[in-house]
């Protein structure tokens, strides 16, 4: 979009992902997926996420930029319940897939031994 | 170039099993390759603003988006796109989506396209104009790029014929 001309801004909760492709303005904010913008109904919440995210598409002189929003979601990930109440077709195809590297990342963080001071 | 003081972490919602298996498909660093870029020619306040989303909302008037195929073809996403008018509300919606929960957006559509908030704005004169369309289409593209031709394209067709200058995106 932005090369048919249009200056863009994205509101992106997975900025490591849009980091990796190239975009012109992002906003990164650390909220659950499917509610970029804020929560129901918080129409002062979702305001000042917007506001910010404006702010940034006027503010931003290259692109590429990453602005990191300081918003908080208040709740703890698992009581968000982003997740759709039955498990994507893909999730369900690439199950080992998704065991196996479960898997691996435990037994990287086995490897590193006790992160607490001791060794 | 990172901004800002916190550091958002795009996995913190994600159980441990789909972010590990997610992390590995993600290229560390920055892409370093050339960007598009075009500067706003006016300030926002005398701009027109379109909103775009990939949350996967329709009218209720329209064709939902297909998630009976996506269900037979798991690597298959809808690459149609939807057009929204600015008053719409959640009354009006269909949100059709198996990689979230679509509730949320159901009982405020503003939580992912934020239309209400965006003509709040437009009254305020924050920005010049919301544009009388917004669009929607599908996020979960596996693996190909049809979308671009087949929904991002009409998209940013019709949105020049409106006059916009600027676009939101909001994923889902």
């Amino acid at each position: 979009m932005e090369e048919a001309g249009f200056s863009t801004v994205i509101l992106t909760p997975t900025p490591e992902f849009h980091r990796a492709i190239g975009i012109p303005r992002s906003v990164a904010i650390e909220y659950p997926f499917g509610r970029p913008v804020g929560q129901v109904h918080d129409r002062e919440g979702q305001r000042n996420v917007l506001l910010k995210t404006l702010k940034v598409l006027e503010d931003a002189q290259a692109p590429g930029e990453i602005w990191h929003l300081p918003f908080t979601w208040p709740e703890e990930p698992k009581k968000t319940a982003w997740q759709p109440p039955e498990m994507s077709p893909l999730i369900k195809l690439y199950l080992a897939d998704i065991r196996h590297a479960r898997q691996r990342e435990a037994e990287r963080e086995n490897a590193k031994g006790p992160t607490d001071g001791r060794s | 170039m990172e901004r800002g003081e916190k550091r958002v972490d795009g996995f913190r919602f994600l159980p441990p099993g789909l972010r590990a298996w997610i992390r590995s498909f993600i290229p560390q660093g920055h892409f370093t390759g050339p960007i598009p870029w075009t500067p706003l020619a006016k300030p926002l306040r005398q701009a027109t603003m379109g909103l775009v989303t990939s949350a996967g909302i329709s009218l209720k008037i329209d064709p939902p988006f297909d998630m009976e195929r996506e269900k037979r073809e798991p690597t298959w996403g809808d690459r149609s796109f939807r057009e929204i008018p600015r008053h719409t509300t959640g009354d009006d919606i269909d949100v059709n989506h198996l990689h979230i929960n679509t509730t949320y957006i159901q009982q405020d559509i503003n939580v992912v396209l934020p239309l209400a908030r965006m003509a709040e704005f437009e009254q305020e004169e924050i920005i010049g104009r919301l544009a009388p369309t917004a669009y929607a289409f599908y996020g979960f593209q596996w693996q190909s790029m049809a979308f671009l031709e087949t929904a991002i394209a009409p998209i940013a067709r019709k949105l020049r014929l409106e006059g916009v200058e600027t676009v939101l995106l909001t994923p889902a």
